[in-house]
C-alpha cells in the first residue's frame, strides 16, 4: 500500500501547474466561454507538444507512452485550474482506438490525435432522456453496399463544432438486448450532411446537437465489430467517469483552498469569519468530504493503470464526486457570502461546471445501480464455510 | 501509487480469518464497546485476550522487547479492520492498556514502570486492563480544566477527586489518571500530571453510569485521598498535557480503520438480509445500499491514507480527527439505513442479541443506540472539527 506519487508525478503535476497558471488564468477562461470556438488554439498546440494529447499513446504514434494515473494526475490539475478544451474528449476517442482500432486506423488516427493536429468527440447520448444506457442509443446505421448511412440525432457532444472526428454510437441491428446491435463509427465531422449546433449551457463549454441527416460511412470507419459496440461504449465510460473524477477532485479542492483563503482574510465582527465555527466546521466538513473523495478517485485510476479496471470502484468513485463537488461549491459560495454570487467572482466558474461534469459519463442514480447490481452479486467473506 | 495489500499482509488476513473460525461460533457479530457491559461477554472477551496475546496479535504494534511483534503499520492496520469486522472480542482490554497505556509507558516511562506493567498487558492478564481517567464533571471538551488534585506527601501523593464517563472502570485494575498536580498555573493546560492508579486503593470508589439503553460502559469514579506512591509518576510531573499530546495521533491511527471493519460488516450483513427478504429489489433500498458503499470505502481509503502517513513516519496532525469524525457521520447514517431496512424489528432492544425477534443479532439496533455516544466519546465531532480547521486548514482558534 502506497500513497505517495513517484518522482516523474511530483515533476508532471508541477510543470503542469505551471503551464495553466500561466496559459489560462481565469479572465482567460471567461473570455473563451465567451468565444466560439470554445478554446484556445495556441494554448491547445503547446499542449500537444507537452504530450499531453497523446499521455497515454505508445511512442510509436507519437505518444508518451505513460500511465492512465498520469492522466488522472493530469486532469485533477486541470479541473483546480479550469482548462477549456477538447483534451478529454479527445483523449476518450483514442483509447478505444487504441484498444480496438485495427492496424490501419491506429497508424491513420492516433498519431494525429497525439499531434494536436486533430480535434475528437464522442457522440454518445441522445433525446429525450441523454443518459447512458444502452437503450438510450438510437441512432439509426443501416449498410447500403459498402457504405453505412447513419441517421439520427446526438445531444450534448462537447466541442463537435469544432472537431475532426466523431466517435458515433449507432444501432446497427434491433435486438431484443438493448447492449447488442450497437456498433461505433469513426465519422468524419466535416461531412455536409453533419448538422452542428452549440447548446446554450451554463458552462458555456461547447457541447453541440449533431445531426446526422443521412451522413454516408465506409465499412472500413467501423471501431471494433458490427453489432458489439456496447463493450466499446463501456471501455469509454469508464475511463471518462475515472477522468471526469479526476476533474471535479480538482475543482473541489479549488474551491475549499479559495473558501477557506477568504475565511482567513474577510473580516467581520473584527476577526477573521474563519474563526467562527459556523464557519470553521463547514470548512472542516469540506476537507473531510474532499479528501473522503480523492482516495477513491485515485484508486479507481490506480486499477486501470495496473490493468485491473473495477466497475465497481468507478462507480463508487463517480457518485462521491458528482456529490462532493456540488456540495463543496454550494458550501464555499454561502462561506463568501454576496460576493460567491457575483460573475467577477472565481467560485461561480467551478459552480456552473457542476452539472456538465455530473450527468457525464452517467449520473449518480446511474451509478447506484451499477454499484446495487455488483452487490446483489457479491459473497461476503465467510471463514465458517471456508476450506 | 500501489492501492493493495502485501502478501505479507494479506496472510496475517488469512490467520486472523482462521482464528475466528475456530474459536467464534458461526456468523459471530458484536456490536463495539458492548463487551465490558455484561460478565458472561467479558469472560469471553478476557479469554480471547490470552489467545490473542498467545498468537503476539494482541500487542502487535510494540516493540518486541516489551511483547510486541514489532509489526508494521499495515499489518497492524489489517489486523484491527478483520478484528472489527468479525467482531473479535479482547481486541482492547478495556481500550486503554493495549492502545495507550503501552505505547507513551514505551515511549516516557521508567524502566521499573514499563517492566512491571507491559507484560501484564502484553499477556492479556486481567492485571493488564486499565481505565482512564480524563474527563470529569467540568471537565468535558475543556479537558485542561480538570479539578483531581494530587498532592505530594513524602514519597506518595494524596488523589482527590472525581472523574466520569470513565469506560472499563468497572473492569479495570489500574487507572491512567490524570490529575492537577498545581492548583495554580500560568496557564490551566499546566500543571497536570499522569498517575499509575491502583484501582484496588483505598478511597477508591466505581459506580456505575449506565447508558439509554442499560449497558454499563462507563462509570463514574471517586478518590478520596487515595494514596499513590511517586514512582506511579508518568513523565515528568506538571507536563501530563504533552505526554497526552505526544501519544494522541498514533493512538489514533487505527481509529478509521477500524470504524471501516466494523460499518463494513454491518453493511455486508444488511446486503445478505436485503438479499435473502428480497429487499435487495426494492430501488429506495438498493440506492441507499449503495449510498452506504460509497461512504463505507471513502472511510477505508481516508483511514488508509492516515495509516499510511504514519507508516512514513509522518505524525499525522489533523487526519486522525477527520478519520473520527468520518466514521462517526458514516455509522450514523448507516444505522439509520439499516433500522429503515429492518423496518418494524429495528425496535427490537439490542440487549435481546438471541430473541426470536431480533434480526441479525441485534447489531442493527446495537449500532442505532451507539451512534450518538460515538460521536461524543474521545474528542466530540464538534471538537475534531476545530482540530481539522485548526490544524488541517490553518485556521485560528475558534473557542
Amino acid at each position: 500500500m502506497d500513497f505517495s506519487y513517484s518522482e516523474e508525478q511530483e515533476i508532471f503535476r508541477k510543470s503542469v501547474r505551471e503551464f495553466l497558471k500561466k496559459e489560462c488564468p481565469k479572465d482567460k477562461v471567461r473570455s473563451l466561454e465567451e468565444d466560439e470556438k470554445g478554446y484556445d488554439p495556441e494554448t491547445w498546440r503547446k499542449m500537444a507538444e507537452l504530450g499531453w494529447v497523446g499521455v497515454i499513446l505508445p511512442e510509436e504514434y507519437g505518444g508518451v507512452g505513460g500511465e492512465f494515473m498520469d492522466l488522472a494526475l493530469l486532469m485533477e490539475e486541470i479541473g483546480k485550474n479550469i482548462l477549456p478544451s477538447p483534451l478529454l474528449p479527445t483523449i476518450l476517442c483514442s483509447l478505444p482506438i487504441l484498444e480496438y482500432g485495427t492496424k490501419k486506423q491506429k497508424e491513420e488516427f492516433l498519431p494525429k490525435i497525439a499531434s494536436g493536429e486533430e480535434i475528437w468527440t464522442l457522440a454518445l447520448t441522445e433525446a429525450p432522456l441523454a443518459t447512458y444506457e444502452a437503450s438510450g442509443i438510437r441512432l439509426n446505421a443501416r449498410l447500403e453496399g459498402d457504405n453505412y448511412i447513419l441517421k439520427g440525432t446526438k445531444i450534448f457532444v462537447p466541442y463537435a463544432h469544432v472537431a475532426n472526428y466523431l466517435l458515433v454510437a449507432a444501432r446497427t441491428s434491433e435486438e431484443k438486448d438493448p447492449e447488442k446491435g450497437i456498433t461505433m463509427f469513426i465519422v468524419d465531422a466535416k461531412n455536409p450532411n453533419i448538422k452542428v449546433e452549440v447548446i446554450p449551457t451554463a458552462a458555456r463549454d461547447k457541447q453541440c446537437e449533431v445531426k446526422f441527416e443521412e451522413v454516408k460511412i465506409p465499412k472500413d470507419n467501423v471501431l471494433g465489430e458490427v453489432g458489439k459496440g456496447w463493450e466499446i461504449i463501456e471501455f469509454i465510460l469508464q475511463r471518462g467517469a475515472v477522468l471526469k473524477c479526476a476533474e471535479m477532485l480538482g475543482a473541489a479542492e479549488a474551491v475549499l483552498e479559495i473558501a477557506n483563503n477568504y475565511a482567513k482574510e474577510r473580516v467581520q465582527f473584527d476577526r477573521p469569519i474563519g474563526s467562527f465555527q459556523a464557519i470553521q466546521h463547514k470548512l472542516a466538513d469540506m476537507l473531510c468530504e474532499v479528501d473522503g473523495l480523492k482516495y477513491l478517485v485515485y484508486k479507481a485510476a490506480w486499477e486501470i493503470s495496473v490493468s485491473s479496471p473495477s466497475k465497481l470502484s468507478i462507480s463508487i468513485a463517480k457518485i462521491k464526486a458528482n456529490e462532493v463537488y456540488q456540495q463543496i461549491c454550494i458550501s464555499g459560495i454561502r462561506i463568501h457570502g454576496a460576493i460567491g454570487f457575483t460573475m467577477e467572482h472565481d467560485i461561480g466558474l467551478y459552480f456552473r461546471r457542476v452539472k456538465a461534469s455530473e450527468y457525464a459519463f452517467g449520473d449518480s442514480s446511474l451509478h447506484k445501480e451499477v454499484v446495487a447490481d455488483e452487490l446483489e452479486k457479491y459473497k461476503p467473506p465467510n471463514p465458517w464455510k471456508e476450506e | 501509487m500501489d492501492f493493495k495489500f502485501s502478501e505479507k499482509e494479506e496472510k496475517l488476513r488469512r490467520e486472523i480469518r482462521q482464528l475466528v473460525k475456530e474459536e467464534l461460533p458461526e456468523g459471530w457479530l458484536i456490536a463495539a464497546l458492548e463487551e465490558e457491559s455484561r460478565d458472561e461477554d467479558w469472560q469471553f472477551a478476557m479469554s480471547m485476550s490470552k489467545k490473542l496475546a498467545k498468537k503476539g496479535w494482541l500487542t502487535m504494534h510494540w516493540p518486541e522487547e516489551y511483547g510486541g511483534k514489532g509489526a508494521s503499520m499495515w499489518e497492524f492496520i489489517v489486523y484491527r479492520e478483520e478484528a472489527a469486522y468479525w467482531g473479535i472480542p479482547g481486541v482492547s482490554m478495556g481500550v486503554s492498556g493495549v492502545d495507550w497505556v503501552g505505547p507513551t509507558l514505551i515511549r516516557v516511562g521508567t524502566k521499573e514502570q514499563k517492566e512491571k506493567y507491559l507484560p501484564l498487558i502484553a499477556s492479556g492478564e486481567p492485571d493488564g486492563v486499565w481505565c482512564t481517567g480524563y474527563s470529569e464533571p467540568n471537565a468535558g471538551s475543556d479537558f485542561a480544566n480538570i479539578q483531581t488534585r494530587a498532592v505530594r506527601e513524602g514519597d506518595e501523593y494524596i488523589v482527590n477527586g472525581q472523574k466520569i464517563w470513565t469506560s472499563a472502570a468497572h473492569r479495570a485494575r489500574w487507572c491512567w489518571l490524570a490529575v492537577r498536580t498545581d492548583p495554580n498555573p500560568p496557564k490551566k493546560h499546566l500543571g497536570i500530571s499522569i498517575l499509575i492508579v491502583d484501582m484496588k486503593s483505598p478511597g477508591v470508589t466505581v459506580n456505575p453510569l449506565l447508558n439509554y439503553n442499560g449497558y454499563h460502559i462507563f462509570n463514574e469514579v471517586f478518590f478520596d485521598n487515595v494514596r499513590v506512591p511517586v514512582e506511579n509518576l508518568v513523565g515528568e510531573e506538571g507536563k501530563g498535557w504533552y505526554v497526552l499530546m505526544g501519544s494522541l495521533a498514533f493512538e489514533r491511527g487505527s481509529v478509521g480503520a477500524a470504524g471501516y471493519g466494523y460499518c463494513r460488516r454491518i453493511l455486508d450483513e444488511l446486503i445478505k438480509y436485503a438479499k435473502e427478504t428480497g429487499l435487495i429489489k426494492n430501488p429506495i433500498i438498493r440506492h441507499k445500499l449503495a449510498e452506504r458503499l460509497v461512504e463505507i470505502e471513502s472511510l477505508r481509503m481516508i483511514a488508509y491514507e492516515t495509516a499510511w502517513k504514519i507508516s512514513k513516519g509522518t505524525i499525522p496532525v489533523y487526519e486522525p480527527s477527520r478519520d473520527k469524525v468520518y466514521y462517526d457521520q458514516v455509522a450514523e447514517r448507516l444505522a439509520i439505513t439499516g433500522t429503515e431496512i429492518l423496518g418494524a424489528y429495528s425496535q427490537v432492544d439490542p440487549m435481546h442479541r438471541d430473541s426470536k425477534w431480533t434480526k441479525l443479532r441485534g447489531c442493527i439496533e446495537s449500532l442505532y443506540w451507539l451512534f450518538p455516544g460515538l460521536s461524543i466519546a474521545a474528542g466530540t465531532d464538534e471538537i475534531e472539527k476545530n482540530i481539522i480547521g485548526r490544524f488541517g486548514l490553518g485556521l485560528p482558534k475558534s473557542y
